[in-house]
């Protein structure tokens, strides 16, 4: 995936460079914005609670890794965030009930919620067979994309696995 | 929120059960190169207010840091019923048979099925922090506990119920956050008929995704040995949790007892607490306990008298944040008809249901329109 990206990366810079010999003016600030919003695109972004972010423009998608499905077991509820409900980054913002537990959902980043998965809460075990798909719980608007870098990159998540105690 | 802790010790003092534990706790030293020994405190609800209690039981998860310090809270409620985070308690019990006898309905944090308390069930809660969360730790204190006191042998089923014979005597439940804890119920001599008639819902087909109840048969510790009782039983499981390891089942004995921070008896007041009567004031509140029932439908037949037929009709309703946002009749032919009646957006339970029920039985067809949109 990660080389995937950087693919895009190169030939949507060439057209980058094209522009550049088309407008002097505005090609600097699109070569800047480009490059923001190609990493957010690329990368699914993680926090050391196990959620996971990915940002297309200033939406992003939230769900829970599968180290966290997997912890949790089998999960049999799923209470998600209304929309339009607002939160600030590592509010508590939801629950997932499984066999096991009630266990809190954070916000990996701030921002206002614009959607949620209805379908899992239909069918709350899509979390269990496809986290990182059809299983995400909702998406919000960004308040504040910085926050981002705080976060974790699909490399540096598995690291952390590895060094977590659970 | 250390503050707040330290108040407990001090005022503890006066009250503790077994001082000479506190003396020797504070005398212990641990080395500075090895890791901090995990310390245990076992805290004694004086409430039997459930709403108290879970007010209580939510301070001590968000407020306390559990890193090097273990807690067993132990409590019993005066007879009410408690439902999961997630449940319908129309589906769990009968809502208005159980405001009829007096018995409280209150919804808890924690996932899991619907249970009933009286004095006669002792409630543990084992808080830790969220990867110290061992569930067959602390139900492993519990079988040890019953096994040293009264020689009673209890099992561990699939499920981490705590059985007997193939009977529940204990139904589990946790919240994982930052913190985490494990709480469980244990029957000594719990009213067995009330539990029965409390845990009996309605004849009515809910639609509902809430978390569903397992049910099982259960039994009362006092019906496997006489003898049981909750105040002997709350001081064999303190002592076995705090004579045992905090990070494995192994017995440490009186001397590993007497490094332990002891028993305390807790007054949850807000001047030990501050902020619980905001808590416990969210735990009473309708908002909570039937608010947050997961969105829900109802579906009963009605059969209606018509010159010398009978007219079967199906009644819907659709329950949203514990309102019937939705009311109407199915006719026979597939058509619906919206019922408005002043009982729309009002709150959902039987007795309401029953009231339109009711009032259709007695309409004759021609009239049926008529007549519900004049409830």
């Amino acid at each position: 995936m990660v080389l995937a990206s950087r693919i895009l990366l190169r030939s949507n810079l060439l057209k980058v460079s094209q522009n550049l010999l088309k407008n002097n003016v505005s090609s600097v600030e699109s070569l800047k914005y480009f490059s923001v919003s190609s990493i957010n695109q690329a990368d699914r972004l993680y926090t050391k609670k196990h959620e996971w972010v990915q940002v297309e423009g200033e939406i992003g998608t939230i769900g829970i890794s599968n180290h966290a499905q997997e912890a949790l077991g089998e999960i049999v509820y799923a209470q998600l965030p209304d929309v339009g409900t607002k939160f600030q980054q590592s509010d508590e913002c939801g629950a997932l009930e499984s066999v096991k537990a009630a266990s809190e959902v954070y916000t990996p980043v701030s921002g206002t919620v614009t959607e949620k998965n209805t379908a899992v809460e239909e069918t709350p075990g899509l979390i269990n067979t496809e986290c990182y798909e059809k299983g995400w719980l909702f998406r919000l608007k960004l308040s504040d994309s910085g926050e981002l870098k705080k976060l974790m990159n699909e490399n540096q998540y598995q690291e952390f696995l590895k060094t977590d105690e659970h | 929120m250390s503050g707040a802790f330290k108040l407990i010790q001090c005022s503890g003092s006066k009250m503790l059960i077994r001082p000479n534990v506190f003396r020797a706790f504070s005398s212990s030293t641990a080395t500075s190169t090895e890791k901090p020994e995990i310390k245990k405190s076992v805290f004694i609800s004086q409430s039997h207010d459930i709403f108290t209690n879970l007010a209580l039981e939510d301070w001590i998860y968000k407020n306390f840091d559990f890193t090097n310090h273990h807690v067993l809270m132990l409590w019993a409620n005066d007879p009410c019923v408690v439902i999961g985070r997630h449940q319908n308690p129309f589906t769990e019990t009968n809502v208005s048979k159980l405001v009829e006898s007096g018995i409280t309905l209150a919804r808890r944090n924690s996932g899991g099925g619907a249970v009933y308390h009286d004095r006669g069930n002792l409630n543990l809660t084992f808080f830790t922090p969220r990867d110290r969360y061992n569930r067959k730790y602390n139900l492993n204190i519990i079988t040890r506990a019953l096994f040293r006191e009264w020689n009673i042998k209890a099992d561990l089923n699939e499920r981490d119920d705590i059985v007997i014979n193939g009977k529940k005597i204990s139904g589990t439940a946790a919240k994982l956050g930052q913190n985490a804890y494990h709480h469980c119920t244990l029957l000594v001599n719990a009213n067995k008929l009330h539990l029965g008639e409390s845990l009996a819902k309605e004849e009515i087909k809910y639609v509902s995704k809430a978390t569903a109840s397992v049910r099982s048969p259960i039994k009362n510790l006092c019906d496997v040995n006489k003898t049981v009782n909750v105040p002997q039983l709350l001081s064999a499981v303190g002592y076995e949790f705090l004579r045992t390891s905090a990070t494995e089942l192994v017995d440490g004995g009186h001397s590993q007892t007497m490094r332990q921070q002891g028993f305390q008896l807790i007054n949850p007041t807000e001047k030990w607490f501050p902020g619980i009567t905001e808590i416990r004031d969210l735990y009473s509140s309708w908002d909570w306990r039937l608010g947050k029932t997961p969105r829900f439908e109802i579906e009963k037949d009605i059969e209606i008298k018509a010159d010398d037929k009978d007219l079967k009709m199906l009644l819907k309703v659709e329950v949203d944040k514990g309102l019937m946002t939705n009311i109407e009749l199915v006719m026979p032919t597939g058509e619906k008809a919206p019922i408005v009646t002043a009982l729309q957006n009002q709150p959902y339970d039987e007795a309401n249901l029953n009231g339109i029920v009711n009032a259709l039985k007695l309409v004759p067809t021609e009239n049926v329109k008529a007549a519900i949109n004049g409830l």
